[in-house]
């Protein structure tokens, strides 16, 4: 059944975070308001044959717009930030499987990076739900801290801001009380998301994890992007696509 | 009277579109944006006997108008396909092509075996002896014609189905390999796989790839297509279907002109899942401005 299309969308803002990663608005009342923690879209990047992934930031239903972070890593990468405001893209979205935050009443999200963007639309759509939120980030250093809101605990290597380490020191400072009840949600960089899943484990707690992997469609079709999982098969894992069985993931099903 | 509908030896097509390979896996994700009734046809992800992993790590690289991949014919297995996913693809309505590929001859001969019951929901056999991902058979078999004709004849005396060979373009003559095709039984040949490839990450000075080569597809290699479609035109007597680089309704007749009856569309489908309805109004257009019949165009190079 015929249930997506793709879209042809404007630029509405374009603001620099640090001076190499920015946040985009996009008009989209249809991704705007459908869109949930977790999910990306896939935009056009300039003259770049294929499109670049993207974890929605945050939504604003009543002005049908949605956010993304972008960091400079390539040629395409460079090209979006240089949009300007009206441009238009192609894009797709929303796509894959977001944050199931059902059965918990207390939340810690967790994460670094360009993970910060997809921890922040599930910090904003947690707290307008009246639940318990932790964010706890970590960064290289204070230049690379984006997007902190007040009460967020903060990491650095070097030490410049907040407590000095990786996030695993900064999640060591919580007091949990019921680790049963509290779901992690976890997007960042693989080493940090492969060791606070160790830490979650340690705790008892279930983690979710927000996989990436080098994307072509982004709709499922060429499997490109896959994630390794374990399987009861005789290999004992399998490749599942990271845009459509993913990009969230339970951390102990994923082979790091 | 349907100015699209196309014939590939006997198996008739009401539009010249077919999805490729390894771009539109078996077709369901695809049925989200659009109704596949309005495609040619639509040519599974490459099957094998038994469930593959495919390969580790990174599979796909962007490069100038194109991308290489590696993704190593994952696949679930032919068993898993039957019981999954052929009732679909036959229920879309799109003409079923199963692409068949193996690591050796048996492979192939087995593939033939266990698909041959299920003819009735197969309008061809596309036998993938082209893949440039995986460490045997493929494109091992495909670049030489003497083993090319050798399996062709084999399946042909297996099945009744059409067999349509896909073959690589990584060989000096491509005429040699098609005519080894047609000599086996094929009914058709599909030009071109991709082509092979290598990027390189400057900091690391590691391949981008994790299989350190890969294919590449996308609009770059059209002209490469075109030449060996137009090469084979010359030299074949069963008809081409033309695969490599196909972005637009031009791009259709460009390949139809220089030799093939039928066309096959994948990479540009990755970047616009929906492209294929976009192709088939504009070609019907073409055919309403231009008063003809889309299949009258197969062939009519006027060379200089």
């Amino acid at each position: 059944m015929v249930t997506r299309k793709e879209y042809r969308i404007k630029l509405v803002s374009n603001e620099l975070l640090n001076n190499d990663t920015c946040y985009l608005g996009f008009y989209c009342p249809e991704i705007a308001s459908s869109a949930i923690p977790g999910q990306f879209v896939n935009i056009s990047a300039g003259t770049m044959f294929l499109k670049r992934p993207f974890g929605i930031a945050s939504v604003d239903r009543e002005k049908g717009t949605f956010n993304i972070g972008v960091k400079v890593v390539g040629k395409g990468t460079e090209q979006i930030k240089e949009f300007e405001v009206g441009t238009e893209v192609d894009c797709l979205g929303p796509l894959g499987n977001g944050f199931d935050f059902e059965d918990y009443d207390n939340f810690i999200l967790t994460g670094g990076g360009t993970g910060v963007f997809p921890i922040n639309f599930a910090y904003e759509t947690l707290t307008a739900a009246g639940k318990k939120v932790t964010v706890v980030e970590g960064f290289r250093n204070k230049n690379q801290v984006i997007l902190n809101k007040e009460g967020y605990v903060i990491t650095t290597d070097a030490g410049d801001a907040g407590i000095k380490g990786t996030v695993i020191a900064g999640l060591d400072t919580l007091n949990i009380e019921d680790s049963s009840k509290t779901l992690i949600c976890c997007v960042g960089p693989i080493p940090m998301m492969k060791a606070i899943s160790s830490w979650a484990e340690s705790k008892g707690m279930k983690c979710l994890v927000s996989m990436e992997q080098r994307m072509a469609c982004g709709a499922g079709i060429c499997l490109c992007c896959i994630v390794k999982v374990k399987d009861d098969g005789p290999d004992g894992y399998k490749n599942v696509r990271c845009c459509k069985e993913g990009p969230v993931f339970n951390s102990q099903e994923v082979i790091f | 009277m349907n100015p699209l509908s196309v014939n590939v030896g006997k198996t008739e097509l009401k539009s010249p579109i077919i999805l490729a390979s390894g771009t539109c896996n078996f077709g369901r994700e695809l049925s989200e944006y659009y109704d596949l009734s309005i495609l040619g046809g639509m040519s599974s992800k490459g099957l094998t006997i038994k469930p593959r992993a495919g390969n580790p790590g990174v599979r796909v690289a962007e490069c100038a108008s194109g991308m290489l991949n590696s993704v190593g014919l994952q696949n679930p297995g032919v068993h898993y396909f039957i019981e999954n996913d052929l009732d679909f693809m036959k229920e879309s309505g799109a003409a079923v092509i199963v692409n068949v590929a193996g690591h050796s001859y048996e492979d192939y001969v087995d593939m033939a075996t266990t698909l041959a019951p299920h003819k009735d929901k197969i309008d061809a056999l596309e036998i993938n002896l082209s893949c440039p991902n995986v460490k045997a058979g493929c494109m091992t078999i495909g670049s030489d014609p003497e083993a090319i004709k050798a399996i062709t004849s084999k399946l042909r005396s297996l099945t009744d189905l059409p067999l349509w060979i896909k073959l690589t373009p990584n060989v000096t003559d491509i005429k040699a390999t098609a005519l080894a095709a047609q000599e086996g039984g094929a009914d058709a040949v599909v030009l071109i796989n991709t082509l092979m490839g290598m990027r390189i990450d400057i900091r690391t000075r590691r391949p981008i790839l994790t299989n350190n080569t890969g294919g590449y597809s996308g609009p770059a290699v059209k002209p490469v297509a075109i030449r060996m479609i137009a090469e084979a035109s010359q030299v074949l007597s069963i008809p081409i279907v033309g695969c490599g680089g196909i972005e637009d309704y031009k791009d259709v007749i460009e390949f139809m002109i220089a030799g093939a009856s039928a066309v096959e569309i994948g990479t540009a489908c990755l970047v616009h899942p929906s492209l294929p309805v976009k192709i088939t109004e504009d070609l019907n257009k073409y055919c309403e401005e231009n008063s003809l019949e889309l299949k009258s165009l197969t062939g009519t190079l006027q060379r200089w």
